[in-house]
């Protein structure tokens, strides 16, 4: 294997890093500081406590995965790399979720757009939720610093077909489209982000954050399941935490303790209120779990005339923000527009289908391009979110029940997205909905997208961007932690990753996440090292 | 402050008594947990089959299945001419050997799946081995290594087509843990046209290098 693998050197280096997969016996362990996650939140947190001088250990659930795994293989990158391999889904079944669980968490597997936080949301937020700190103006230092880190930028190269049918559909219509910044550092251009970037170009937790800690001393446990914070009166007192088996997903019986002064959680919108609802922390108000936001998304693929190769070229550089503002923050709900990669295994399991006709959409895959809209959800009253709540097992899951709100806005994205195809000369157009025929003409489409029924099951839907469930604001009542993550009832716990948001973003959030964790551990370190 | 109540979802509005029940996961789940028991007391096989006699299945003896059981199998090898008709070989022995590995693959994703919905789905593949729940659920009279390619089609159909949320969950799982094992492997790509990772990478990168 490659010496020019940092995850490689460092691993030969020394770094503290221990695969629990292979643990015999319980152990007890002891830092300043235990954050339990590895992605945009936790990785930020443990490099800046580290940097610090403070002791840190990263807990991840997932394994360690690197170059020499990421083999730009579909079937074994899900299984491997994702939430339950792929198949989460919201408690009816109706939304598929896309979440990663590895060392990196989905910034593993992400397809590397860079959004700052929009100016609005935060406006809103400040206005709304008592968060002044993070009014537009105070955050840019900390959007530019974590751009810095990560290497984002806009993409300089063309954009794919499969983008640039967007860019061009917006042009014919007068719809406004700008190029999508991303994280990546001498990027091959072959779109494979989603199943590990197999060049080592994707700047995500797992090649900037994760190894800045470990060179900092931190220790990192996978393959550990973090189950329960245990208090001794009003501190958390350790983590109970369990190693999974050879298969990664089973536990193993063995158990480790984690004892710290300061617990961070960045377990993801799911992970982070199913971890606190287990542990019964104090929830007064009953926060926990509550108001989770998804970017709910929906689909249309067109036959394009010529080869679109979806499946090649960096998988998302270009976007609209047409809809994403248009009625305002709290009008008639906005989505932002974007492009998916389309992999077979991809394709064939997001578009449904079986039989002959299944084969004969799948055979036309290098004509197919895809547009997704990405439903701006939690600024309405209609759109009060989802709740995470837990299995008789303990394992968290996300009952999202879609609103008559968020309903007419898929209608309406439908509507737009076709619409954009054809104005960029798709032949046919096909709804991602179970009603759905090919459409092949603008009028045609219109007509029929008009009448298809939106239900669940029927409209596929999806999210690939979980927030909220453990929201940030300055009220007790109405939130779980304040603006800087510490928790409102438990003074050595705080909340680092996408679950304190009180909204959706409006954006693919990893450049969100990563700016509030960056503050937020400044902070924390500050707080920490004047103590000891 | 924004919170409001919960599942106002008006455009089901009509009709929705009978249709709720099945359609929440809570009525889904009391359902099917029934037949989880009802299919474990009545003899259905729901413990994986591990190794599979190659005689006659086609099967590679070598692998030990973790997750389906031997009526798993006989459910999938009636589905699947049915599911990736026109795509699976003709010639019947090496139609067999393709179901089979798209058996394993179907397996060994499952195991990823987790305890949680690996429970989902062995309450979906008792509802369907049960012999009345697949007569009064899937309207699948035999038991399913005699039914027809046509019969399993129609059945697919039914389930996409059914006003009814949690069937159209079924078929959706169904297809889905198919598709995905099946099209998304090396040696289907062919048919939907993707050549697979680009040559030129595969030749310079180290992962695939000495391998």
């Amino acid at each position: 294997m490659s010496t020019n693998d940092p995850i490689a050197r460092g691993l030969a280096s020394g770094w503290n890093v221990i695969d629990a997969r292979k643990l015999t016996s319980n152990q007890t362990v002891e830092a300043d500081v235990v954050v339990i996650g590895t992605g945009a939140g936790g990785g930020t947190t443990a490099e800046i406590l580290a940097k610090q001088g403070l002791s840190v250990i990263l807990v991840e659930e997932g394994g360690l995965y690197y170059q020499k795994d990421f083999k730009m293989d579909e079937q074994a990158s899900y299984a491997a790399l994702y939430q339950e391999g792929m198949s989460r889904t919201t408690a009816d079944g109706a939304i598929a979720i896309l979440q990663g669980r590895c060392v990196g968490g989905s910034t593993t597997v992400n397809w590397t757009s860079s959004f700052r936080t929009p100016p609005e949301t935060l406006t809103y937020w400040s206005q709304k939720f008592g968060l002044d700190g993070l009014a537009p103006e105070s955050m840019a230092p900390w959007f530019q610093g974590r751009e810095e880190r990560h290497t984002m930028a806009p993409w300089q190269t063309d954009p794919n077909l499969n983008n640039d049918i967007l860019r061009q559909g917006c042009d014919a219509l007068g719809y406004s489209w700008q190029i999508i910044p991303r994280n990546v550092k001498g990027c091959w251009n072959s779109g494979y982000c989603g199943v590990g970037c197999p060049t080592n170009a994707k700047q995500g937790a797992l090649l900037t954050t994760i190894p800045g800690a470990l060179d900092n001393k931190a220790q990192m446990f996978h393959g550990l399941r973090a189950e329960r914070l245990v208090m001794n009166q009003d501190r958390i007192d350790h983590l109970q935490a369990s190693a999974m088996g050879a298969d990664g997903v089973t536990p193993s019986g063995i158990t480790i303790t984690l004892k710290a002064n300061h617990f961070v959680v960045a377990a993801s919108a799911i992970g982070s209120p199913g971890l606190l609802l287990r542990s019964e922390l104090p929830d007064p108000y009953q926060r926990i779990g509550k108001r989770s936001f998804i970017h709910p998304v929906n689909a249309t693929v067109a036959r394009m005339p010529s080869k679109v190769d979806p499946f090649y070229g960096a998988p998302q550089s270009i976007y609209s923000d047409e809809f994403n503002f248009k009625h305002g923050i709290d009008g008639p709900v906005g989505y932002k527009l974007e492009v998916p990669p389309l992999h077979p295994g991809m394709a064939a399991g997001v578009v449904p289908g079986h039989g002959k006709g299944q084969l004969n959409n799948l055979s036309k895959l290098p004509w197919t391009q895809s547009v997704i809209a990405l439903l701006r959800d939690g600024f309405h009253p209609e759109s009060p979110g989802g709740t995470v709540t837990l299995r008789d097992d303990g394992s968290p899951i996300l009952d999202y029940p879609v609103t008559d709100y968020l309903w007419k806005g898929i209608r309406q994205a439908y509507l737009n997205m076709a619409e954009i195809q054809f104005a960029a000369g798709a032949e046919a157009v096909q709804a991602v909905h179970l009603d759905s025929g090919w459409y092949s003409n603008w009028n045609e489409a219109k007509a029929a997208i008009q009448e298809l029924p939106m239900k669940p099951h029927r409209a596929r839907l999806f999210t690939a961007h979980q927030m909220g469930g453990c929201s940030m604001g300055s009220n007790p009542e109405e939130s779980v932690v304040n603006g800087f993550g510490e928790h409102h009832h438990v003074a050595n716990l705080s909340i680092h990753d996408a679950s304190v948001f009180p909204t959706s973003i409006g954006a693919n959030p990893q450049l969100s996440v990563y700016a509030l964790a960056a503050r937020n551990s400044v902070r924390l370190a500050q707080r920490l090292t004047a103590k000891s | 402050m924004l919170d409001k109540p919960q599942n106002q979802t008006a455009d089901n509005k009509t009709g929705q008594s009978r249709r709720s029940f099945l359609k929440t996961s809570f009525g889904g789940a009391l359902l099917l947990g029934t037949i989880s028991v009802s299919a474990g007391l009545s003899g259905c096989a729901t413990a994986p089959a591990g190794r599979v006699s190659a005689v006659g299945s086609r099967m590679n003896a070598s692998y030990q299945f973790q997750f389906l059981s031997k009526d798993d199998i006989a459910l999938f090898e009636a589905l699947l001419p049915a599911m990736l008709a026109g795509a699976l070989p003709e010639e019947p022995n090496q139609q067999q050997f393709a179901i089979a590995d798209t058996l394993e693959r179907i397996d060994q994703g499952i195991v990823k799946f987790g305890a949680p919905n690996q429970k989902e789905l062995r309450k979906l593949f008792d509802l369907l081995n049960f012999a009345p729940t697949r007569v009064t659920l899937a309207r699948v009279w035999s038991d399913w290594p005699a039914v027809t390619t046509q019969e399993a089609d129609a059945f697919l159909n039914r389930w996409r087509s059914s006003r009814i949320g949690l069937l159209n969950n079924g078929y959706m799982a169904l297809s889905k843990i198919t598709n995905v094992a099946f099209y998304g492997h090396e040696s289907h790509w062919h048919l939907t046209g993707y050549p697979g990772p680009p040559a030129w990478m595969v030749d310079s990168l180290p992962q695939f290098q000495n391998a």
